[in-house]
């Protein structure tokens, strides 16, 4: 196993080992450059998974306390846990449901596609789909993604058939989409046997993610040094500004201090906002390349909510891949739709502890416990779509400390007009194709913790519209950089995976040649 | 209901098994029978589902009263149910008609109280392997070839896609 020194300052520090971590970690010791990952998780394996969703939750989820602030309605159901991501080697990728959309060119220029739109912070990427497409092809390659690269789609399930039925029956384009999952045996691992588990954790390895493609790949290479149960809390410069250091506590709650050549955050919206927050310094007196005051600002999660059904008849939705079905008839902008951005509806599906925890939290009594004891008459669509970016939606540090003496973060997200007018139409969208198939009932579910974290740290065309440039390092601060999906500039529509691990591969190609010219 | 069988995961610790009758109480750490009694009541009243066996609410009871057991904050605030629900009218909570129990329980939504045990109520209800099985839901696959080969597309009222859609 490679070892680094801590005072070792020629070795790139990545801090998480998720889909932008891990793949940057591998990226960069593929091309030869020394890197130590560090994961505040510990290292699981297939075997330690379990087929149990609230097993699951608690084996990966990141757990600490959080708070939250704000109209959105997560605010009101689960006040601690706003947001959802993982704690393990792997990170959310060990958690995912593997869909695997691109952004459209309009995405990407959002502010100039939708126009002003009052009370928004919308920009356009400082980037362009060509710019990406490469990189996405280069991404869907390593995950195996289905429908490309001659890999056919996901086999129809018994929640599919619902969603195609009430599709086709309303004339959209409905396939079973594109997923990191194995639908034929590739890359050395297996077809999927539809176990219906994604999300807590593969115990097959049908499915792509950092812990068991990157982060292998990475170590054979004799480059990269993975360190688990390390908790960075803080990040140092040196006299010229530049980050010099990581300070992190280890499982036995030691604090190391690993010097580097270049620093990495990749823990997801939330830490690594909070963590350039707390690195305050003389220099850099409200965080760490927070200069203009965009860390933690313009956080986005997506507008993401569920309708679930009851049908005369058996569904046995937990039976399979979970999100296997795709339709993308609401993707591109249509001002006539009357709000900015679009959406993509998605099959969903959840067993039967998880669909009763996130119906409607707080619904009690008798009319709720008629629709669920029919769990197995039910089906599940689903929407992601773009929510608008707002200075005020941030991450921000509270005056309480966790046990490693870092402030916990406070999440404030007030919706936008454009998220309401969205949301509506979307819930008609997916009760309209439910009943089309023969629903008796349609619940309208609302978003659960925030899984899709976007935007707290963005890439902006001017430094003064953001914290990155366009190749996610910050902009006042030049070996410092960001591979989650905080880089974000705008959100989307589409499950951001595959963009955070094509952004992840640009970036290895960007500290590569700048390290080659010796600017780095 | 559906002809299924729900299998938890191997790897985790199997159901408790409480005696049946009112001896019950005596499994529990913290809680008397009082207020176990009073919550097997509040959690049935929660979710009423004619067709489950006493002894899945008392199975909740029992993980709330691990959890309180575990944390005195919890403990505290189970205590405060109580209090609040046997206040709420003359006749102790345990005491009272399904009517007159939805009311005692719609007045004291909003406390931390209430939230507690209605978002307990739901996670434990609805991850007991005995309501997996009543209600259609088979759980753990992987031990068993996962569902490939054992339903994943056995939906037949209605038409079956077009291969490779």
């Amino acid at each position: 196993m490679t070892s680094y020194q801590l005072d070792d300052d020629g070795v790139v520090v990545i801090i998480g080992s998720g889909a932008g971590g891990g793949t940057l970690a591998n990226e960069l010791a593929q091309r030869g450059i020394e890197v130590v990952l560090l994961e505040a998780g510990k290292h699981l394996t297939a075997d330690d998974f379990v087929n149990d969703e609230w097993g699951g939750y608690e084996m990966l989820s990141w757990l600490d306390k959080r708070t939250s602030s704000g109209t959105w309605r997560v605010a009101k159901d689960h006040p601690l846990t706003p947001s959802w991501s993982c704690q393990v080697v792997g990170g959310t990728t060990t958690h995912w449901s593997a869909c695997c959309y691109r952004f459209i060119e309009d995405e990407l220029r959002a502010r100039t596609v939708y126009g002003e739109v009052p009370g928004t912070s919308l920009i356009d990427w400082p980037i362009t789909l060509a710019d990406l497409d490469p990189y996405y092809d280069l991404a869907e390659a390593k995950m195996g993604v289905t429908r490309t690269n001659g890999l056919p789609g996901l086999p129809a399930n018994n929640n599919f058939k619902v969603m195609y039925a009430g599709a086709k029956a309303l004339g959209l384009n409905v396939s079973t989409g594109r997923h990191a999952i194995n639908s034929v045996p590739y890359d050395g691992r297996p077809a999927t046997i539809q176990d219906g588990f994604t999300i807590t954790g593969d115990k097959t390895g049908s499915r792509w993610s950092t812990l068991n493609v990157e982060i292998p790949r990475g170590l054979a290479t004799g480059k990269l040094e993975l360190r688990s149960s390390a908790r960075a809390v803080q990040i140092e410069h040196d006299g010229a500004g530049k980050a010099s250091a990581v300070v992190y506590v280890d499982a036995a709650g030691v604090t190391h201090r690993q010097k580097a050549r270049a620093v990495v955050l990749a823990g997801n919206c939330v830490e690594s906002s909070r963590l350039l927050l707390h690195s305050k310094s003389g220099r850099f007196p409200d965080g760490l390349a927070n200069g203009y005051g965009h860390v933690g600002r313009h956080y986005l999660r997506h507008l993401i909510q569920t309708v679930w059904s009851v049908f005369d008849k058996p569904v046995h939705m937990h039976r399979g891949e979970i999100m296997g079905g795709m339709i993308d008839d609401f993707v591109r902008h249509d001002p006539a739709r009357g709000f900015a951005g679009g959406y993509y509806i998605e099959m969903n599906s959840m067993g039967l502890p998880t669909t009763a925890a996130f119906m409607d939290p707080g619904w009690w009594g008798r009319d709720f416990a008629s629709v669920i004891e029919q769990y197995a008459n039910m089906a599940g669509i689903f929407m992601s779509g773009e929510d608008m970016p707002q200075a005020g939606n941030r991450v921000t540090l509270t005056d309480e400390v966790d046990a490693y003496g870092v402030p916990v973060a406070n999440i404030h997200y007030d919706d936008h007009p454009n998220d309401l007018k969205m949301r509506v139409h979307g819930y008609k969208t997916l009760t309209s194709i439910h009943k089309a198939a023969g629903a008796k009932r349609s619940v309208e579910a609302p978003a659960y913790p925030a899984s899709h974290n976007l935007g707290s740290n963005r890439m902006s065309a001017r430094p003064e519209d953001g914290v990155l440039d366009g190749n996610a390092r910050a902009w006042e601060v030049p070996n410092l950089f960001i591979a989650d999906g905080s880089n974000f500039a705008t959100g989307g529509a589409c499950n951001p995976t595959l963009t955070i691990v094509a952004l992840a591969i640009r970036q290895a190609d960007f500290i590569a040649g700048q390290m080659s010219a010796g600017e780095l | 209901m559906s002809a299924i069988t729900a299998h938890k995961d191997p790897k985790l610790p199997p159901a408790v098994q409480l005696p049946e009758g009112p001896d019950w109480v005596n499994s529990l750490t913290l809680f008397d029978a009082h207020v176990a009694e009073t919550l097997v009541a509040v959690v049935r009243t929660l979710y009423p589902h004619e067709g489950l066996p006493e002894r899945v609410y008392r199975r909740t009871v029992f993980q709330f009263d691990t959890m309180a057991a575990k944390a005195p904050g919890a403990a505290q605030t189970f205590a405060e149910l109580i209090d609040l629900l046997d206040g709420a009218t003359s006749l102790p909570f345990i005491e009272l008609t399904e009517s007159y129990r939805v009311r005692a329980l719609k007045g004291i939504e909003e406390s931390t109280a209430f939230r507690l045990v209605q978002r307990s109520a739901v996670r434990f209800l609805y991850d007991d392997i005995e309501v997996w099985q009543a209600f259609g839901y088979e759980g753990a696959s992987v031990q068993l070839g996962g569902y490939v080969n054992r339903g994943f597309n056995d939906l037949d009222w209605l038409p079956d896609p077009p291969p490779g859609v």
